[in-house]
């Protein structure tokens, strides 16, 4: 056999091993990945404005979420999810923050760190009024801190 | 005539009777379960105070691991909230349940901390340095694929501390850049730890990587055999010996063999006529004096060691209960929130920055672990030699240790700093 054919065969057959194993490699991934999320919607109904009360917000167990109303400004909905690490943050009507059991991480009313290693403020989640007038929380749509529904 | 008995026993056993030199060495190296050993072994490599038997303690727990992790299967569903009634089952209606649920944890983590010393008996000798220092590499492996056995198993009880301990702890790996997040779904079959994550931990924890574990353990042990047997305790290294590594055979220029200066010594190596160098260590005479079988030498020290692990750990599991908390409870946060007490100090320091603590600082120290034998040049395995190497592992053991202690013992609700005779009342 000639070296330059050798060459050739052998680099064609490199060539087709790795591709394989790239491809099976992909193929894996893939498998792991599901195609369907069994896992709760993102956007769900939370009943109506008037099952909730003035002053401290709801703490929504299920969806962990943080219904807000207030008498002028209206609705808003916190996770209830910290930016850290993932762990259900408490808010105390005592000092008006979020505290994270976690590490600490201390959110002030608007969501906003004030202590601790959370990177990032708490999400606010849009909140909108649905025809047969339930309140309905879209967790795919943050809004700002200041996002508010009103609701007359 | 033959007796029909002493025929069949033959047939199993083939080697001659083990009061001779003959059948010491048969019964090793005809039998597949002892052939790992060699023959004979030096007296010296025996000795308690070289390498503690703290491989064979850490294979031995990963036995015990194995065998009652086989049996708790047998009633156990990896679905919630079955998989958390099943470990109260275990707990109080199996026979035996609690018994072998307390071996398994702590056996769990015996390993956790036999590996860690073992790594720590193999540093301080300087047993990774040539030939041994892919062996290092893979004992690091083996040693992150403990933590990884650790870490899946702690998911599988379903209780509060499992539930949370993997949420912060799957949550460190997302911070990782770029792959994070997708790494993250991939092994929670999610975006939260749910039905999917406890499915794949379970397969992962009972299949996959005690496969991967059995597989490189036995290429661990070929490679203590094959890099030449267990390293010299250092205090038999002689000052201008340490470490000389003599090689045989032909170079280009030497013809082989005759350019070898005529010697008593023995090299083991390659059995087979072949050119090239062979890496391995020379038996000098008068050490080949110092050897004895490993029937009954070695097999009798690495049975004490069994006997004392599974001891310990069914006496410990006698006194101390497997901690079970309430069902996990998504809505709900204990507080505090603590990882599985190994990963404490990880979590110290991401309580300070996540990307930084989660992910760089463990990435670098994995990678600077597996560097060691080729960054460490020095060919002295003398404690004398080599001062900076071992003030700079002790070091690290130290970091290690104190933010461990730090994680488990001084950090109380909100990871704020109380010391453990602080006594906090009321605290949610
Ligand atoms: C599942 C984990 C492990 C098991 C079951 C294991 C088992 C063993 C055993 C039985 C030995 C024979 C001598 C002794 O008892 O010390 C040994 C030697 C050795 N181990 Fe491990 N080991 C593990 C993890 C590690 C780790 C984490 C490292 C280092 C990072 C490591 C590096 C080595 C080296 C270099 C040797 C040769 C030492 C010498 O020649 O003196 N092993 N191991
Ligand atoms: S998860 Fe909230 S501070 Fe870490």
């Amino acid at each position: 056999m000639k070296r330059r054919s050798f060459f050739s065969w052998g680099t064609a057959g490199l060539v087709a091993l790795c591709s394989a194993i790239s491809v099976s490699l992909g193929a894996v991934v893939r498998f792991l990945t599901p195609s369907v999320f069994y896992e709760p919607p993102q956007s769900f109904k939370i009943g109506n404005p008037a099952d909730f009360s003035f002053g401290p917000p709801t703490f929504l167990a299920e969806e962990k979420i943080f219904v807000f109303r207030d008498r002028e400004k209206g609705f808003a909905v916190a996770n209830a999810v910290c930016t850290h690490l993932g762990c259900t943050v408490g808010y105390f009507q005592s000092d008006q923050r979020f505290h994270c059991p976690c590490h600490g991480s201390v959110f002030n009313a608007e969501g906003v760190v004030q202590y601790g290693p959370a990177p990032r403020p708490l999400e606010w989640f849009e909140v909108t009024l649905t025809r047969d007038g339930q309140l309905k929380v879209d967790k795919d749509q943050a809004v700002p801190a200041s996002y508010r529904l009103m609701v007359s | 005539m033959m007796n029909p008995l002493r025929d069949a026993w033959q047939s199993i056993v083939r080697r001659d009777p083990l009061s001779t030199d003959k059948g010491k060495s048969e019964l090793v190296f005809l039998n597949v379960w002892l052939h790992i050993h060699p023959a004979k072994v030096k007296k010296d490599n025996l000795k308690v105070k070289h390498t503690f038997y703290l491989g064979f303690i850490t294979f031995f727990l990963f036995l015990i691991l194995v065998t009652t992790g086989v049996a708790l299967m047998f009633y156990y569903r990896p679905h919630p909230p079955q998989a958390y009634q099943d470990m109260k089952d275990l707990q109080f209606v199996v026979y035996l349940g609690s018994f072998l649920r307390n071996m398994h944890r702590w056996s769990a983590h015996g390993m956790v901390i036999c590996v860690f010393l073992h790594m720590c008996r193999v540093f301080y000798t300087g047993s990774y340095k040539r030939p041994r220092q892919f062996n290092w590499v893979i004992g690091v492996v083996l040693f992150l694929l403990t933590l990884g056995l650790s870490f899946t198993g702690y998911l599988l009880p379903w209780d509060q501390l499992a539930y949370w301990a993997i949420t912060v702890g799957t949550n460190i790996g997302s911070y990782a850049p770029l792959v994070g997040a997708r790494v993250r779904e991939l092994l929670l079959g999610g975006h939260t730890v749910g039905e999917s994550a406890l499915l794949r931990f379970y397969v992962l924890h009972v299949a996959v990587l005690p496969a991967v574990m059995t597989l490189l353990t036995m290429v661990h042990f070929w490679r203590v055999r094959k890099d030449g047997g267990l390293s010299r305790p250092v205090w038999k290294l002689k000052p201008e010996k340490a470490a000389r590594l003599v090689t045989i055979g032909a170079s280009d220029t030497i013809a082989p063999l005759t350019a070898v200066p005529a010697s008593k010594d023995k090299t083991y190596g390659l059995m087979e006529v072949v050119t090239g160098k062979p890496i391995f260590e020379t038996v000098s005479m008068e050490e080949e004096e110092d050897t004895v079988f490993s029937y009954p030498y070695a097999f009798f020290r690495e049975g004490v060691a069994l006997l004392a692990t599974v001891a310990t750990v069914m006496a410990v599991s006698m006194f101390w209960k497997a901690p079970l908390e309430e069902l996990a409870n998504p809505a709900k946060t204990p507080n505090p929130a603590k990882a599985p007490w190994y990963f404490l100090g990880l979590q110290e320091l991401v309580s300070h920055s996540a990307l930084l603590g989660g992910v760089v600082v463990p990435a670098l120290a994995v990678l600077a672990l597996i560097l060691i034998p080729y960054v460490d040049l020095n060919p002295s395995r003398r404690p004398a030699d080599r001062k900076w190497a071992i003030r700079a592992f002790t070091l690290f053991v130290v970091v290690n240790v104190v933010l461990i202690v730090v994680g488990t013992l001084f950090r109380g609700p909100g990871w704020a700093w109380v010391p453990p005779w602080v006594h906090i009342t009321g605290a949610e």
